[in-house]
């Protein structure tokens, strides 16, 4: 289960039918809950574990989580973008719950919220 | 289904790492050329880049030169390297570099503002975000951008290829790209073989799994020539995570050693540069090791303070973030305990080995009107981030000329009826009949024939002619079989077609290991039933071409040509 989405923290991003995370992942592996409005994985085992979806959300709303056959619970990864957008700092917990952060240099760029897809007639792609 | 006809002067498929820098390169250079680039995801994450890269790892430092880099690449790939284009893409490594360090990529400067090398022909970059920045130049030189579009094949007419047909995965469209000239930069093949991790970390693999020999498939299916597939690339990489282990192995510099704490690179292989030996023998080594009984096989990290393991994870987190929390979740200091690595399942590519379509030193295929860069690409390895861009920058040079001096050319409907019906074959499969295989259960069946006969991880990666024989009967079924192939939705379409090109790519490398009665990359390709090196036989390329019309796979060679003077095997 590589990447977890935190139902309480999506908001689908007010409504938009490309959110970021759906076009960031370069699996096509996420999609829009139609009748909450909220993200979905399709499925875990497609997952690269490349992280551009937990980095782009606005929200924080998506986990990274090594799969369990790869690492304990509950150690985990999260990814906290500066306003900025200059640095990044990587906040690393381990299995006993110790912090680590290390903060690094980057560029983000900025991402709108919504994007329309090329096509004649786009139709609803969520399930 | 909609159809979408669009005419574009260029179209480039795949907006990868080669992609990106071809479509700026033909817009700078040929302001008036309209440029289209097809992309299955979206080229601001998509591909081998998706996670970021944490070094440029074929760049001149000071005092290197064009020919310096050709003598080490050859060394590298055990004397055998197309010289020519070697040369010219390392001719574009400074252009390229500077070019997207002024995109704003972030690279490492001491205090006087150079380079901080790492390793021979590496400097450090945070390259996080250099997906998303060379996406953003792309689009800023005027690019279409049709992202989830799914190429399939190519339109040929009158032995030309004149556009490319595809779907887009988000709404089922058909696209149809009319172009003067294509370049095709769709990158390698992952998941040819199983996977060195199963269940839900089927995808935790090195290569993008993603990548899924698209652009080679199509290329095969249109009789273009390919070479040096059976050059495959096995890497050593971190256990489990498939990490890259150059940031380990560069960074702080750590011998491999083997149970017993043996430098066994260092011993048995100093002959040939011990921990420098050529990359494969850097992955052949540790296998012999485990096969004799002396694994596992680590890195040797205990020396590295504990800054320096800071630095490390620092790395890891521009490139490979899973590497970090791994060592997180299984309670790993790398500077108290060595670093277990492993090798990956066998990857086809272009850009670290040398697999994919024979082209000219302008990155013109076989095929009239079709340009290959980055690692779809072949005889030019060691290629990495930089090589790829320095080849989408020759192949849009070529294309752009092409493209100014050709009109578009009239595409029969016939061609387009058929090609439609093939791609959609699964949807209306499912739609009309229900029952049939689905692309997940051929992909396992496709992996299961590849890693028990044609050198999977379990066989260590060795080959001979009775394995792969059977490879080859067994393979010879599946094309058969496409007609049973279900899609439930236009994700599991796109799915249906990975498994399908992988076929193609399988059946070619079948035909390419079969072929090379040598073994000159240990560990890539290992020939049990012929074991050693054979330069006065097999100093060549194979290369083959599969018949468009009767489907046969004929298999020639083509000469190594030597440009740069001095001894093959030796780094300098």
């Amino acid at each position: 289960m590589p990447v977890i989405i935190h139902a309480d923290k999506c908001n689908g991003c007010h409504g938009s039918n490309n959110p970021p995370c759906i076009r960031m992942c370069p699996g096509d592996l996420l999609m829009k809950d139609s009748k909450t409005g909220k993200i979905l994985m399709r499925d875990p085992a497609e997952c690269w574990d490349c992280l551009p979806c937990v980095k782009v959300c606005p929200q924080e709303a998506i986990e990274f989580r090594l799969s369990y056959q790869l690492g304990f619970h509950t150690a985990r990864l999260i990814p906290h973008i500066h306003d900025t957008r200059d640095f990044i700092t990587w906040e690393l917990i381990d299995t006993k719950g110790d912090i680590d952060k290390f903060t690094i240099r980057t560029k983000i760029l900025p991402v709108e919220l919504d994007e329309k897809v090329e096509g004649v007639a786009a139709v609803d792609f969520s399930i | 289904m909609e159809q979408n006809l669009i005419e574009t002067d260029i179209l480039i498929i795949g907006g990868g790492t080669a992609g990106c820098l071809a479509a700026v390169e033909v817009r700078e250079r040929f302001p008036n050329l309209s440029v289209t680039i097809m992309e299955k995801a979206h080229i601001d994450r998509s591909g081998c880049l998706a996670g970021g890269m944490n070094a440029i790892n074929a760049y001149l430092n000071p005092g290197e030169t064009p020919e310096s880099f050709v003598k080490y690449v050859r060394f590298d790939s055990c004397g055998l390297v197309r010289e020519d284009l070697v040369l010219s893409m390392s001719e574009l490594f400074e252009y390229c570099v500077k070019k997207v360090e002024k995109w704003g990529l972030p690279i490492l400067c001491d205090d006087k503002g150079n380079y901080i090398p790492r390793g021979r022909w590496n400097i450090k970059i945070n390259g996080e975000s250099l997906k998303p920045i060379i996406a953003k130049a792309a689009k800023n030189a005027g690019t279409k951008v049709l992202n989830w579009v799914v190429a399939t094949n190519y339109l040929v007419v009158d032995g030309r290829v004149v556009g490319a047909v595809g779907f887009s995965v988000r709404n089922g469209n058909m696209f149809v790209v009319k172009a003067k000239a294509t370049i095709i930069a769709t990158g390698g093949a992952a998941g040819v073989y199983k996977p060195n991790n199963a269940h839900d970390a089927q995808h935790k693999t090195w290569y993008c799994p993603y990548n899924t020999g698209a652009g080679y498939a199509m290329g095969i299916r249109a009789g273009a020539e390919m070479t040096s597939f059976e050059m495959r690339y096995i890497g050593l990489r971190v256990k489990d995570t498939i990490a890259p282990t150059g940031t380990i192995a560069l960074g702080v510099g750590a011998p491999q050693i083997n149970s017993k704490g043996e430098k066994f690179m260092a011993t048995k292989y100093a002959h040939i540069g011990g921990d420098g030996a050529p990359t494969p023998y850097r992955s052949h080594g540790p296998l012999q090791e485990i096969k004799e009984g002396r694994g596992p096989v680590y890195l040797d990290t205990r020396h590295i303070t504990s800054q320096q393991a800071r630095d490390l994870k620092s790395a890891f987190l521009d490139m490979y973030p899973s590497m970090v929390l791994y060592w997180a979740a299984n309670e790993i200091d790398p500077s108290k305990e060595p670093v277990e690595v492993q090798t990956t399942e066998p990857y086809i590519v272009g850009g670290h080995t040398q697999s994919g379509y024979w082209v000219d030193v302008n990155r013109k295929t076989t095929l009239e009107g079709l340009y290959a860069a980055g690692d779809v690409a072949g005889g030019a390895p060691y290629k990495f981030v930089s090589g790829c861009w320095a080849e989408g920058v020759i192949a849009a040079k070529q294309a752009g000329e092409y493209a100014q001096k050709n009109a578009f050319a009239e595409i029969p409907a016939s061609l387009v009826h058929k090609e439609q019906d093939r791609a959609f074959a699964p949807l209306l499969s499912f739609t009309s009949k229900k029952d049939g295989i689905k692309a997940y259960d051929m992909e396992v069946r496709l992996q299961k024939i590849m890693e028990e006969y044609a050198g999977g991880a379990a066989t260590y990666y060795e080959v001979n002619e009775e394995r792969l024989l059977v490879a080859r009967r067994r393979l010879a079924t599946l094309p058969d079989q496409f007609k049973h192939i279900i899609a439930e939705d236009l994700h599991e379409l796109m799915k249906a077609h990975e498994v399908i090109d992988r076929v193609y790519v399988a059946q070619t490398l079948v035909e390419h290991m079969l072929y090379r009665k040598e073994t000159r990359w240990p560990g890539y390709c290992t020939r049990t039933d012929y074991t050693e090196r054979d330069d006065e036989k097999w100093l060549n390329f194979v290369n083959s071409r599969r018949d468009p019309d009767t489907g046969i796979i004929e298999m020639l060679t083509r000469p190594y040509v030597q440009i740069v003077p001095g001894d093959r095997y030796k780094p300098r």
